[in-house]
């Protein structure tokens, strides 16, 4: 039943020992010096150790010492009397006395043996904690991993990983797809012949098919059209198809009623019941990531969709409306002929119909100008042109023109200009379009005998009061603005109205505005365009009372320059599916310029404009790449990487954090540009590279 | 009688302004097509050209261009009648050497104006 050792010099007792313990089925082996014992233990492994306190060739401290070194072994002190020094104590479990009887040797054998069960069952117990305590680390450290991707193909790696080192099996095989394809993976600790991955491949088509036994699939697979991607650890060795019949798991990847595949891993030795739940609790792990995963593309496919699409409408509206203009043109050029009297004399209703005619079509050329206009600016294919301007002299310009318009009913100018107007960043045309807009409208919707008031003012964008009337984005104000108000006490307009107001082709109902005309689009125009300053427009009003609308832009400031002229950049590298970067040098300014004039970097033709954000020192630099030409990033970020290890000692406190997209696989605002350098994107500093 | 060469593919806008422009005194010659215009421009040799942009096969920047680069020709003022906005076509129109944009739909007054600054003086 038993290993026992006896160490001893005694050859008369070890034989008597022999005799007792051969009869209760014990195995007996002898040692009589150090270098024996120390043999037997190694190769035999006993269980018990019976050692003489009578040693006098060698030292009994040393060997029992020894002798307890090993594992699990139980040693029995056969001694004369009680004087035992302490250190052979510690190293003893229990005590034979001389002479021994040999049932009381049986019985004490017996005893220690149940000791030594038990040390072995808590050793055993030990050694399986500790497994699933690591077992239980790589889940948590796996789930970690799963958290932090969107990435399906980096998800099912971890997966491997995460299974590949709790569970440490032999071959895995876990079928996927990518690019909505099957794929098997496998990954083998040894090579696999081709006999062995045509049986793989098989086993993993009857696999799937067993999934769905009485379900439909959700798709068709093949052997033929079955992928495989290998992963071989150590080549030194071949796995024939015994493997097969190793132990193995087998668990779908599923999420509710998405499939994503499924996972099989083989191993040797057998799976305990603890490796049987890391494994299901790492399949299950898997889906969730997994289906947020495929949410995630689908969400962005849909986007890039969603930004064509536009593109397209866009670029329809633009070629229809150019076709218009033409035959608009000949029936104009008709009727201005007849109307001119060369073609012969008029009669008071002929004149006054022609005339009606010609309103119609100037009409109809409005109408399409705006629309233009509209799709222009949506397409971010409008050219502004930016320049520093007060506001007076577009209001002037715009007042004067509509004069006579206004006096046709008796309307009255009330203006309320503050004499220091401040600067604005402005497209002068583009404003004097607006605020046309705005007066036209005013005088069209106000009866005769009524007023329309002018007034501007500039105000710190806490005092503003901005109605939330339209639930697309809110824009947050900051700083001080120029607020210019148009208002009139005309027939006004009612709370629903005033919803749909800047929405396109929203012509208010009523009989009064049928016959005003107009194309509908004046004001999502002037939104836009509002936008595209950086600025905003509002309404207010009260049916029969009259409407206020204001709208504001920004005071001109170095910063707001700087964001008008970015939003313009980006949207030529939306517009030419070419690149935008934005980098921003913290430190010192003459960085930038520096990396402005690097030859290597910056191409001439790059639009650049930067902006140095005084009280932070920070300089930013963005650069739009022209006409569909790209950077890959890499290339900028090596770039800039060497410029800077270059000059560590110029710039020894400067730190570069930027940001780019390439378009259109990048479907992002300058919000997020602006974000994601202030995110620090890729940081680097001067006297410290970060990868 | 000072002679104006409209080069148009549309027929009713080349018609409108041959009507005007003959009634303000100008004789009149009329192409529907780029080629015959170059071909009409060299035989009558014109006082001015208006010209339109979108023309099939051969467009009028090309013809604009071909007719400033020559020596012959390169003092013909050249109007240039466009669909498209402004400043879509003006800086081609400035290295091809247009004198004058026009913009679809015009004033037939303003053109016949515009014509007479150019060739009463």
């Amino acid at each position: 039943m038993a290993k026992i050792l006896f160490v001893s010099e005694n050859e008369k007792t070890g034989k008597e020992i022999q005799e007792v313990l051969q009869k209760n089925s014990h195995e007996f082996c002898y040692a009589d010096n150090k270098t024996l014992t120390i043999d037997i233990m190694k190769t035999q492994l006993p269980d018990i150790v019976i050692l003489d306190s009578q040693i006098r060739g060698f030292d009994l401290k040393d060997i029992s010492k020894k002798i307890k070194s090993f594992e699990n072994v139980v040693t029995i002190l056969l001694t004369k009397n009680d004087e035992i020094e302490p250190e052979i104590l510690k190293n003893t479990n229990a005590f034979l006395q001389e002479p021994v009887s040999p049932r009381f040797l049986i019985s004490t054998i017996n005893a220690n043996l149940k000791t030594k069960n038990s040390l072995d069952k808590l050793s055993n117990s030990n050694q399986e904690l500790a497994r699933s305590l690591y077992q239980l680390n790589v889940l948590y450290s796996t789930s970690s991993q799963f958290a932090g991707t969107l990435d399906k193909d980096k998800l099912i790696d971890f997966l491997i990983e995460g299974m590949d080192k709790s569970l440490s099996f032999g071959l895995s095989c876990v079928l996927t797809f990518r690019n909505e394809e099957p794929i098997l993976i496998i990954n083998s600790l040894y090579n696999i012949s081709d006999r062995l991955l045509e049986a793989l491949k098989l086993r993993a088509v009857l696999n799937y098919k067993s999934l769905f036994e009485k379900k439909p699939m959700p798709f068709e697979l093949d052997i033929k059209h079955l992928k495989i991607e290998k992963h071989i650890k150590h080549a030194i060795k071949e796995y024939d198809f015994s493997v097969l019949r190793s132990d193995n798991m087998f668990a779908p990847i599923v999420m509710s009623e998405n499939f994503f595949g499924f996972i099989e891993i083989f191993r040797e030795a057998e799976f305990t019941t603890e490796d049987a739940t890391c494994f299901q609790t790492l399949a299950q792990q898997v889906s969730l990531p997994l289906k947020s995963a495929s949410l995630y593309e689908m969400k962005e496919q849909t986007n890039k969709k969603l930004e064509r699409l536009e593109r397209l409408k866009s670029e329809f509206i633009s070629i229809v409306s150019h076709e218009l203009r033409t035959p608009l043109t000949a029936i104009k050029n008709s009727m201005d002929i007849i109307l001119s009297g060369k073609t012969g004399v008029l009669t008071e209703p002929m004149a006054k119909f022609m005339n009606m005619g010609r309103r119609n079509v100037l009409r109809l050329a409005g109408i399409i100008n705006d629309l233009l206009d509209l799709s222009k600016i949506e397409a971010g294919k409008m050219d502004f042109k930016f320049e520093t301007i007060k506001i007076e002299p577009v209001i002037e310009y715009v007042k004067t023109s509509l004069e006579e318009m206004a006096n046709e009913k008796n309307l009255n100018f009330k203006m309320n200009i503050e004499d220091s107007s401040a600067d604005i960043y402005a497209d002068t045309h583009r404003l004097e379009q607006v605020l046309t807009n705005l007066v036209s409208n005013a005088i069209k919707f106000t009866p005769d005998g009524g007023q329309i008031e002018i007034r501007t003012s500039v105000m710190d964008a806490k005092e503003i009061n901005y109605v939330e009337i339209f639930d697309d984005e809110f824009k947050q104000l900051h700083g001080k603005y120029l607020v210019v108000l148009v208002k009139d006490n005309g027939i006004g307009i009612s709370q629903e109205d005033l919803a749909r107001v800047f929405d396109k082709f929203a012509q208010i109902e009523n009989s009064l505005s049928r016959k005003v005309g107009g194309s509908g689009l004046g004001l999502p125009i002037a939104r836009q365009l509002l936008e595209a300053h950086n600025g905003a427009i509002w309404c207010n009003s009260k049916p029969e009372k009259g409407s206020s609308f204001y709208f504001v832009i920004p005071v001109a400031d170095e910063m707001n320059k700087f964001l008008i002229e970015f939003k313009q950049n980006l949207q030529k590298a939306k517009v030419n599916n070419s690149s935008i970067a934005l980098i921003k040098v913290k430190g010192d300014e003459a960085l930038i310029q520096d990396i402005i004039e690097e030859n290597n970097l910056i191409n001439k033709n790059y639009l650049n404009n930067s902006i140095k954000e005084t009280n932070e020192k920070i300089s930013t630099l963005t650069m739009t790449i022209p006409d569909g030409d790209k950077f890959s990033a890499d290339f900028l970020k090596k770039k800039i990487q060497g410029y800077v290890n270059e000059h560590k000692n110029v710039y020894p406190n400067c730190a570069i954090m930027y940001s780019y997209a390439v378009y259109p696989e990048d479907a992002i605002d300058e919000g997020e540009l602006i974000k994601k350098s202030g995110d620090s994107f890729v940081h680097i500093s001067g006297n410290e590279l970060n990868n | 009688m000072k002679k104006v060469l409209i080069v148009d593919d549309e027929q009713d806008i080349v018609e409108s302004l041959e009507f005007v422009l003959q009634t303000a005194g100008f004789e009149c010659h009329c192409a529907y097509n780029g080629e015959d215009g170059l071909n009409l421009a060299r035989e009558i040799q014109p006082d001015l050209i208006i010209l339109d942009v979108m023309m099939p096969k051969i467009n009028g920047f090309k013809i604009c261009r071909l007719l400033k680069y020559d020596n012959k020709y390169k003092n013909i003022p050249i109007l240039m009648v466009t669909a498209r906005s402004q400043d879509d076509d003006k800086q081609i129109g400035e290295e091809t050497g247009v004198d004058e944009y026009i913009t679809k739909p015009f004033e037939l007054d303003d053109i016949v104006k515009k014509v007479e600054g150019y060739l009463n003086k």
